[in-house]
């Protein structure tokens, strides 16, 4: 074992890493299979030393180390993450038409056309509705779309499973993507 | 514009050493043999994926055989997502959120999967190098290096098995240097039999929530793309199409056109959905790990470009669609 890698194992098992020896020590669990099997090692000595017993079941060490990541406060160049805006089709729209063989029927409207409708209290614009305010509610930074919407999110896990058959240079472990994604 | 960078590259490309050309070739052809191993050869193991802060570890099941390919992911923690794909199919289990999503692809087309495709026209457009030798699940593994020549396509780091050309690791390289990704096997077995129980899911859909898409066109051409009512009027250079096809969503009724545009290593794809129910729908970016996404209405369509490409790449894509027919 080196004596970098024994230094960050041994305080991360103490909690004392910082986010970016967290970082370092993510980035080695994840191409060395040593650090890993050390890291267990350390971890049940120090839970024996402190009286813990795990009654010799297999530790889940990546859901643990991404939980104590999850914990960790987000440090971004950009402050916390945002929230990605949302557009939805107003409610006039939807009383004008008598269901969705209206609806399909007026498909082919144009934006311009929609900005064209009688403009009332009950009408905004859809100018004004594509400036509604931003959500800018912090999300916590997971392995899922910035989005608030389940509805949204949906079919964005929709499109990113017809994506992915068509993936670059990361072949075949695209579908990585989708099999875990929401999971912190 | 649009001929001269490519040809103020091909110029660079020429003037460069011979080694210079000789190792970018050996690069090429490893790339290839790599796109070839992945679609043909049998195998199993466990990968880690990170993201970000997240780390995850699936296992993977491939059989290449005279039948075609068959595949499967199980994540290892958390909720146990599967995918399993098969020739004519792409099936998504969430036991978490006890829903299926089968998305059925024309028949007998296989994996389309087989990036990079077009090596020859993505070489003006990146850097591609042999690294150093590595090791990686045990195994020696050769390093390429693929630098982008431009802003709008991301960068890759690969590590080739020696023996078998698998990819053994990727990582997805920002702008900036940053891995935004990176997948790397553990463990792998090439010189496997995987019995059949093995392609099986571990839940039995029974109280499941089944949600379909049918192909409604099997067309998966360039050929087809004039019936498209959609154009792209900009896309990164080197990038073309090189798929298209409608799909028909069963829970909601809708029509969805996917247009896949690559430079032979990466890829957007533009999906036009037409709003038929009440709905809401991402408007600007957003991203999962490293795929970008760009939402947008246009003409009482929901348009989305995504794609593993940066940000601004996906926005630039989305804000150039146009329509150009009439329905």
């Amino acid at each position: 074992m080196t004596a970098k890698r024994q230094e960050l194992l041994s305080a991360f098992v103490d909690g004392e890493l910082n986010a970016q020896e967290l970082d370092e020590l993510l980035a080695l669990m994840n191409t060395d299979d040593n650090a890993r099997n050390d890291y267990l090692r350390y971890q049940h000595a120090s839970d024996t030393l402190r009286g813990y017993s795990r009654h010799n079941q297999p530790i889940d060490l990546t859901a643990r180390l991404s939980q104590a990541l999850a914990n960790e406060p987000t440090h971004q160049q950009s402050g916390a993450l945002k929230k990605a805006r949302v557009f939805s089709v107003p409610d006039w729209f939807w009383k004008q038409t008598a269901g969705l063989a209206a609806a399909a029927s007026i498909g082919a409207l144009a934006v311009v056309g929609v900005i064209n409708q009688p403009q009332s209290s009950a009408t905004p614009p859809l100018a004004q509705l594509e400036q509604q305010p931003t959500q800018t509610a912090s999300v916590a930074a997971t392995n899922r779309w910035t989005v608030g919407e389940q509805e949204v999110e949906e079919r964005l896990n929709n499109y990113l499973v017809d994506h992915n058959e068509y993936a670059g240079a990361s072949g075949l472990f695209s579908y990585a993507r989708v099999v875990s994604y929401g999971e912190e | 514009m649009r001929l001269v960078l490519p040809l103020l590259l091909g110029l660079s490309l020429t003037i460069l050493s011979p080694v210079h050309a000789t190792e970018n070739d050996e690069a090429i052809t490893m790339l290839e043999r790599m796109t070839e191993a992945a679609k043909e050869l049998t195998y199993e193991g466990v990968f880690a994926y990170q993201s970000g802060k997240n780390l995850q570890s699936i296992r993977i099941y491939h059989r290449a055989d005279a039948r075609g390919e068959l595949e499967r992911l199980i994540s290892l923690n958390g909720a146990a997502r599967e995918v399993i794909r098969s020739n004519d199919m792409v099936t998504c289990i969430n036991p978490e959120g006890r829903q299926v999503n089968v998305s059925r692809r024309p028949l007998g087309r296989g994996f389309p999967s087989d990036l990079p495709r077009r090596l020859s026209s993505a070489t003006p457009f990146y850097d591609v190098e042999l690294g150093d030798m590595d090791r990686i699940a045990g195994r020696k593994a050769q390093e390429l290096v693929i630098k982008p020549l431009d802003q709008y396509r991301y960068g890759y780091r690969l590590w080739v098995d020696a023996d078998t050309h698998l990819l053994l690791k990727s990582e997805l390289v920002g702008n900036d240097g940053d891995v935004l990704e990176t997948f790397a096997f553990s463990s792998l077995n090439t010189d496997v039999h995987i019995p059949e129980h093995k392609f099986q899911p571990q839940m039995s859909g029974e109280e499941m929530t089944w949600h379909r898409s049918e192909p409604e066109k099997p067309l998966n051409t360039a050929v087809h793309s004039q019936q498209s009512l959609w154009r792209a009027q900009w896309l990164p250079e080197g990038f073309a199409q090189v798929a298209y096809q409608t799909r028909l969503r069963a829970s909601n009724g809708a029509d969805v056109e996917q247009r896949v545009y690559s430079d032979g290593l990466s890829s957007v794809s533009v999906f036009i959905e037409k709003i038929r129910a009440r709905h809401n729908h991402l408007q600007g970016g957003s991203h999962v790990g490293a795929i970008n996404a760009f939402g947008t209405v246009m003409n009482a369509h929901f348009v989305t470009v995504v794609g593993e490409v940066p940000a601004q790449t996906v926005e630039k894509v989305g804000q150039n669609i146009q329509f150009v027919g009439i329905e």
